[in-house]
C-alpha cells in the first residue's frame, strides 16, 4: 500500500463483502484489521479469500508481514532509459518546431498544428510532466481507463468553455507573470513529489503525508469505483491556466477575437492538437501499469518526472532573477 | 551495474553538448554582436522566436537604451518576456515590434531578460 487511497479502496472492497463487518487499514504497519462472521475457518483461509475480492485491485493479503522489494535492480535499466528521454527531450527543444508556425493568420488549423508543436515543446516539461506524473501516480494505485478519459474531457471541454468566456468577456483569462511563477513552483513541486513516490524508494515522503491528502485521494478513488466524476474533469479544466507560453498565446488570439465562437473554437482545436501527446503518456502509462515490467516503467516516469521538476524549478528560480538561468534552450 | 553507470555519464555528456550551459555561450564561439548609437540613443534589437537571437549583446554603459523585442509569428514562450532587474514584464503581440526603453543609470553590468517559463534567455552586457 502507498497512499491514503489505498487505505480507502482496501477498506472499500472489504466492507462491501457481506459477511465482513469492519475494516480498518494501516498505511504504517501495511496490515488490515478485519471482523466478521467467518465460521470455522483458518485465518490462511480467510487472508486467501480475501485476496480474491483485492487481487483487482492488485492487493494481496496474508497473515505473515511481507517482506518490502524496493526493486533497486529495475534502476540499472530505468536511469539509462530515463537519461536517453530526456536528451531526446532537449533534442526536440533543438529541433526548432516553432520555425514550422509561419502564418500569423491563427485558423483553426493553424491552432490545431501549434497545439500539435506545444505537446512536445516547452510546454511537454510542464503540463506533459504533470500528465505523466499524474496519470502513472493514478495507474499505479489502480486509477481506471475511465478517470483518464474523463481528465481529457475536461481539459478539451475547459479549452472550450473558458476560449469562448474569454472570447466573450474579452477579458484574458491567463495570468500575470508573479502569479505564473508561483502556480509554476507549485506544479513543479507535485511533480517532485509524485515523482519520488513513484520511484518507490523513499518511504519517509508517505510518512510526512507528502501524497494528496485523504479528502482528495477519497474523491479520486470513488471516482474509480463509484458515480463520482468530478475530480479528474476538473484537474483536466485546470490545465487551462497551466503556465504554458503556446497556451497563453493562444488565449491572447482567442481574447483578440471578441467573439465567443472563435474564441471557444480557437481553444478547442488548440487542445484537439496538444491531445495526440498528453492521451500516449496517460493512456500508455495505464496500459504498462498492467504488464510484468510495470516497476521498470514507474521508476523511468519517477526519474523524468523529477527531472522535469528540477528543469521547471530552476527556470522558475531564474524569471525571478533570484539564480542564473542554467540552461538557454 | 557498472555498465548502466558508464551508459548513463555518456548520455548525461550528450546531454550538455547538446543543450550547452550559459556560460559556455558566453563564453566560445562568435564575438557578441555589438549595439548600434543613433542620435545618442543606443539600440539593441533582438528577435523573439522560439528564443531569442542574438543570445548576448554587448552595449555601452552609461547610455540611454531602447531594446527593440521583435516578435514574427512568435506563439511560444519567448513573446512573454521577464527582466528582473528592471521588474519588466509584458506578454508581446504574435507579430509586432516592442520597444523597452532603459535609462543611462539603468544601463550597466548585465541586463538578464527571459521568456516566463524560463527556458529561453538573452543577455545585454553593458561595457565601459
Amino acid at each position: 500500500m502507498h497512499c491514503n487511497a489505498c487505505i480507502l479502496m482496501t477498506e472499500n472492497e472489504l466492507k462491501n463483502i457481506a459477511y465482513v463487518t469492519h475494516a480498518k487499514s494501516s498505511l504504517n504497519t501495511h496490515s488490515v484489521e478485519v471482523i466478521g462472521e467467518f465460521g470455522d475457518k483458518t485465518p490462511e483461509a480467510i487472508a486467501e479469500e480475501l485476496t480474491r475480492v483485492l487481487r483487482p485491485r492488485g492487493y494481496r493479503l496474508s497473515v505473515e508481514r511481507m517482506q518490502k522489494n524496493t526493486g533497486w535492480g529495475d534502476f540499472v535499466y530505468a536511469l539509462p532509459i530515463a537519461l536517453a528521454l530526456i536528451i531526446g527531450f532537449l533534442l526536440l527543444q533543438k529541433a526548432g518546431l516553432t520555425s514550422l508556425i509561419t502564418s500569423s493568420q491563427v485558423s483553426y488549423g493553424t491552432a490545431f498544428i501549434i497545439g500539435l508543436i506545444a505537446s512536445v515543446s516547452s510546454c511537454l516539461a510542464i503540463v506533459g510532466g504533470l500528465v505523466l506524473s499524474l496519470s502513472a501516480s493514478s495507474a499505479k494505485e489502480g486509477g481506471t481507463w475511465r478517470t483518464q478519459s474523463l481528465f481529457h474531457l475536461g481539459r478539451i471541454g475547459g479549452f472550450l468553455v473558458l476560449g469562448g468566456v474569454v472570447g466573450l468577456i474579452g477579458n484574458s483569462l491567463h495570468l500575470g507573470v508573479t502569479a505564473n511563477i508561483v502556480l509554476g513552483s507549485i506544479v513543479a513541486l507535485v511533480m517532485l513529489i509524485l515523482g519520488i513516490n513513484l520511484l518507490d524508494v523513499f518511504h519517509f515522503t508517505k510518512r510526512l503525508q507528502f501524497t494528496l491528502p485523504a479528502r482528495f485521494s477519497r474523491h479520486i478513488v470513488q471516482g474509480s469505483t463509484h458515480e463520482h466524476y468530478l475530480a479528474p474533469i476538473l484537474i483536466g479544466v485546470g490545465t487551462f491556466f497551466l503556465p504554458c507560453g503556446f497556451t497563453q498565446s493562444m488565449q491572447l488570439y482567442a481574447l483578440s477575437t471578441g467573439s465567443l465562437v472563435q474564441g471557444a473554437l480557437t481553444m478547442f482545436f488548440f487542445a484537439l492538437g496538444t491531445f495526440p501527446m498528453l492521451a500516449l503518456l496517460s493512456f500508455g502509462s495505464l496500459n504498462i501499469a498492467h504488464k510484468t515490467w510495470k516497476g521498470l516503467f514507474f521508476k523511468t516516469a519517477g526519474l523524468i518526472v523529477i527531472a522535469l521538476a528540477a528543469l521547471n524549478l530552476s527556470n522558475m528560480l531564474a524569471t525571478t532573477g533570484i539564480i542564473n538561468p542554467l540552461f538557454n534552450f | 551495474m557498472l555498465t548502466a553507470l558508464a551508459i548513463s555519464a555518456t548520455v548525461i555528456g550528450i546531454a550538455f553538448w547538446i543543450v550547452p550551459t550559459n556560460s559556455e555561450v558566453d563564453g566560445g564561439g562568435l564575438p557578441a554582436p555589438t549595439a548600434v548609437i543613433i542620435d545618442g540613443t543606443q539600440i539593441v534589437d533582438i528577435t523573439a522566436k522560439g528564443g531569442y537571437s542574438p543570445r548576448v549583446v554587448v552595449a555601452k554603459a552609461g547610455i540611454p537604451t531602447v531594446v527593440r523585442l521583435a516578435t514574427k509569428d512568435t506563439f511560444d514562450c519567448s513573446a512573454s518576456v521577464v527582466i528582473p532587474k528592471l521588474s519588466y514584464q509584458k506578454f508581446l503581440q504574435p507579430s509586432g515590434i516592442e520597444e523597452i526603453q532603459i535609462t543611462a543609470e539603468q544601463a550597466t553590468g548585465t541586463l538578464q531578460g527571459l521568456c516566463s517559463m524560463g527556458m529561453y534567455n538573452f543577455k545585454i552586457k553593458f561595457e565601459y
